[in-house]
């Protein structure tokens, strides 16, 4: 069986490598029968590689101690879920996911692209194959998945437990998808500067893929934001460590990116700009594979130290020197005759937003690089911790919320001042009332205040633009208001999807914010029976009730909760766990989540004789709204992906007519304001 | 693309403040990462300085109080070659003699993997009586670790 999976690798090599010739062969000497065998070339190795990735689960599932992988990382008593997810428990796993998934995303863009963009498509194709080379280069030559052992051990020694939760089965795979779709919209970009198509059809060919991909970046970052919260007993979500800085960057310039298109896309600017950004994106997905496989840049969950960071590094350098210089190459060309007329304007409001989400992106790779620079530099690794990235990107945040409350409001071109107080009286007027009530509340850090009001006056521009599209659906077809809401919506998914995203950020802004400024904490001693406070809260330790199963020891703490009228809300169970195989302690955390705070109890240790135990407890204001507003910002993005029922419909029709004009069509933008 | 100058000024408004920004951020929230060899050889212009030190929990000498929630141990360089790959590469013209530090860590819980031969990452400062007030307690976790061939 492992044989099958090295010989699907290494047919998947030749097909990706035929692949790339025979697109460009083709697409260069117009001989659409090459191009044709490029594609089918392209599904047959997509093929190969779900051979192996079915070969390498089976082996798990079967306990199959003869591979190397399957003994390090699995064994028999490993529930089969986490046998599942072990697939990208380890290296050589996680970079056959890797490229599974791409050669899956390259099968999906292969078979979209049969009939439309027949001059780019070829192109990106081989990009796209040319990047699948990459990785099972690694995989056949460099980081093997099907390496046998030796002696067959009788036991695996299995998956690491803090990767025995079901975080793992569902942070990962997001978070790669994530990374692995960045290449699509990249390969269209490369693919329109190889072949000088420079107008936007490589954007409205890969729009969907774009979101997708931010889609899965955010679902990937808020998962491991949560699974950091609940698993690791720290008390908060996000330290900057480099293995979440490598997950956030990405997010950032696609965050970007999605904005500056429809710049380009209504008014034909920022060309160079676009096809940078998604240079950028997809550049800071192979970085960050890089760090965390390196062992450059030391991280608190450091991953083994392997040999592929200058494998990583060279390919990135390659890329990068490569796509510069077709950028440079293209520069005349990219030339956009309109210009940026007024500061007052939409798009001026985008550029500065973009400008801000870059400047996050660039502080945060600065302060993750920072040590190697340094001690390139100046001979001493110095490093910056949370407080840097807190520093820098605080105000930062403040002007991104501030563009996310003027973007969308103000005109494209040029406002009136006539034109700026109707749009924005009613909303600045509810954000400074929001200040003076928080103020009044007893709040006084600046930031705090500027940031609830910031976060109200964007909530009342967006309340604004719902009841002016309400109104005018209003005026012309006679619907009541709820109908009308839905109606707005679901007739222009585009707009009023990526509206309800902007208030799931400003939700979860809101989120993080309390949360960074109010959190306080205690640690205590306490003997069985005894009681402290936090906050309003009394907590009184009943004792420990410990439990002994082959897989795992634990100890449990029992935990009344009470309010200070002494009635007793709930009785929390923060644990402490010992995993016997490989030996490792591991805590469970308690969490008593309202959408005011969140009770954050850790059994932080317990003494020999099991009557005193320590406890870090956490009282945490407001973090429930930083899940709330991720969990809306990823029902607004399912709106925006939609499929819009008139839009197929008119594309339908339009095939049965022409393919030209089907193709036009589909590229035009029905529902984008 | 075409930016009138005036928006090439407001662009560069932006950018300046986002450089200055980091740039000073840099200079007050930064701290030296060093090996425990490396504090051995600074140890005169550390005083003060907030550092993070990357070490091994020696055996022995280790002492923790769940009542003051205090930790007491010393720290000890990380041998060079490390079959597990150690996170931090030591400096190799500053190997000097194995030194260790003692580590006072007060008001914390005791991290979960911390045991003696545990490679740590300590935050704090060095005081003037070679003693590392230590505000943090890292140990490297590995998130993809990988375990020891014989088993």
């Amino acid at each position: 069986m492992p044989q099958l999976g090295n010989l699907a690798l290494a047919i998947a090599l030749i097909l990706a490598v035929y692949s790339i010739v025979a697109n460009i062969y083709g697409a260069r000497r117009n001989l659409p029968d090459f191009v044709v065998s490029a594609r089918h070339a392209l599904w047959a190795m997509c093929a190969m590689v779900t051979i192996a990735v079915v070969v390498l689960w089976s082996a798990l599932l079967r306990s199959d101690f003869s591979l190397e992988y399957v003994a390090a990382y699995s064994s028999t008593t490993l529930p089969t879920v986490y046998k599942i997810t072990s697939l990208w428990g380890g290296q050589q796993g996680s970079l056959l996911f890797w490229t599974w998934l791409l050669s899956i995303f390259t099968s999906i863009a292969a078979f979209q692209n049969r009939r439309r963009n027949p001059d780019i498509a070829p192109y990106a194709l081989a990009v796209l194959a040319g990047v699948a080379i990459f990785f099972l280069l690694m995989l056949n030559f460099v980081t093997r998945p099907f390496e046998l052992l030796a002696t067959v051990p009788a036991e695996g020694s299995d998956l690491n437990p803090l990767l025995q939760n079901y975080w793992m089965a569902i942070h990962p795979p997001s978070l790669y998808t994530g990374y692995v779709s960045a290449t699509v919209p990249f390969a269209f970009g490369a693919a329109a500067l190889i072949t000088g198509k420079l107008d936007d059809g490589w954007i409205r060919s890969t729009r969907r893929w774009a979101i997708f991909s931010w889609f899965f970046l955010t679902l990937g970052n808020m998962f491991g934001a949560r699974w950091a919260y609940e698993v690791l007993g720290w008390g908060g979500y996000w330290a900057w460590d480099p293995v979440e800085n490598a997950a956030f960057m990405p997010w950032l310039v696609m965050t970007a990116y999605l904005h500056s298109v429809m710049i380009q896309e209504r008014k034909d600017m920022l060309k160079v700009w676009n096809l940078a950004l998604i240079g950028l994106a997809f550049g800071l997905t192979l970085f960050g594979t890089f760090i965390t496989r390196s062992g450059v840049i030391s991280s608190v969950h450091s991953f083994t130290q392997s040999g592929l960071g200058p494998y990583f590094l060279s390919f990135l350098i390659v890329v990068t020197l490569a796509y510069t210089s077709l950028l440079i190459f293209r520069s005349k060309e990219l030339r956009s005759p309109a210009e940026f007329e007024s500061y007052l304007s939409r798009e001026a409001a985008f550029l500065f937003n973009n400008l801000m989400l870059v400047g996050i992106a660039f502080a945060v790779f600065w302060g993750t690089i920072f040590p190697v620079l340094s001690e390139a530099v100046r001979g001493v690794k110095i490093t910056v911790g949370p407080p840097f990235f807190n520093r820098v990107n605080g105000p930062l945040a403040l002007g991104l919320v501030f563009l996310m409350g003027i973007g969308p409001l103000i005109a494209w071109r040029r406002t009136t001042a006539s034109n700026l107080v109707r749009s924005f009286a009613a909303p600045v007027a509810i954000g400074v009332a929001t200040g003076i009530v928080a103020a009044a509340a007893g709040l006084r850090q600046w930031y705090v205040l500027t940031a609830f009001s910031l976060a109200a006056f964007v909530l009342g521009t967006v309340i604004v633009e719902f009841r002016r599209g309400m109104n005018a659906r209003r005026h012309m077809v006679s619907e009541p208001r709820a109908k009308a809401l839905v109606n707005l919506v679901a007739k222009n998914n585009r707009r009023y999807g990526g509206y309800i995203i902007h208030i799931g950020t400003i939700v979860a802004f809101v989120g993080i914010v309390g949360s960074s400024f109010f959190r306080t904490e205690v640690k205590k001693s306490v003997h069985a029976g005894e009681s402290f406070t936090i906050g309003s809260y009394t907590l009184r330790f009943q004792g420990l009730d410990e439990s002994d199963t082959p897989h795992l020891e634990s100890a449990t703490a029992l935990v009344e909760v009470l309010r200070p009228d002494g009635r007793e809300i709930t009785t929390m169970s923060p644990a402490k766990l010992f995993y016997k195989r490989p030996q490792q302690p591991a805590t469970k955390v308690a969490i008593r989540s309202t959408p005011f705070s969140d009770l954050y109890v850790v059994l932080a240790g317990i003494d020999d004789s099991g009557q005193t135990a320590t406890f870090e407890v956490f009282l945490t204001p407001l973090v429930f709204w930083l899940w709330a507003g991720g969990l809306m910002m990823v029902l607004g993005t399912v709106v925006v992906m939609w499929p819009n029922v008139r839009e197929r419909a008119a594309i339908a029709t339009a095939l049965s007519r022409s393919s030209t004009d089907a193709r036009e069509l589909a590229d035009a933008t029905p529902g984008g304001n | 693309m075409r930016i009138r100058p005036r928006f090439f000024i407001g662009v560069s408004l932006i950018a300046a403040a986002i450089g200055y920004l980091i740039y000073s951020s840099i200079r007050t929230t930064s701290e030296y990462y060093l090996t425990v060899p490396e504090v051995a050889a600074r140890q005169a212009e550390l005083g003060g300085q907030a550092i993070r030190v990357a070490g091994r929990v020696k055996p022995g000498n280790i002492a923790w109080d769940p009542n003051s929630l205090t930790l007491k141990f010393e720290i000890a360089p990380i041998p060079d070659i490390d079959a597990n790959g150690a996170p931090v590469k030591p400096v190799s013209a500053l190997a000097a003699d194995p030194a260790s530090f003692r580590v006072i860590a007060a008001g914390e819980p005791k991290p979960d993997m911390f045991a003696p031969g545990r490679d740590v990452i300590v935050e704090g400062k060095l005081t003037a009586d070679g003693t590392i007030a230590a505000t943090q307690v890292m140990t490297s976790c590995p998130s993809k670790y990988r375990p020891k061939q014989a088993q």
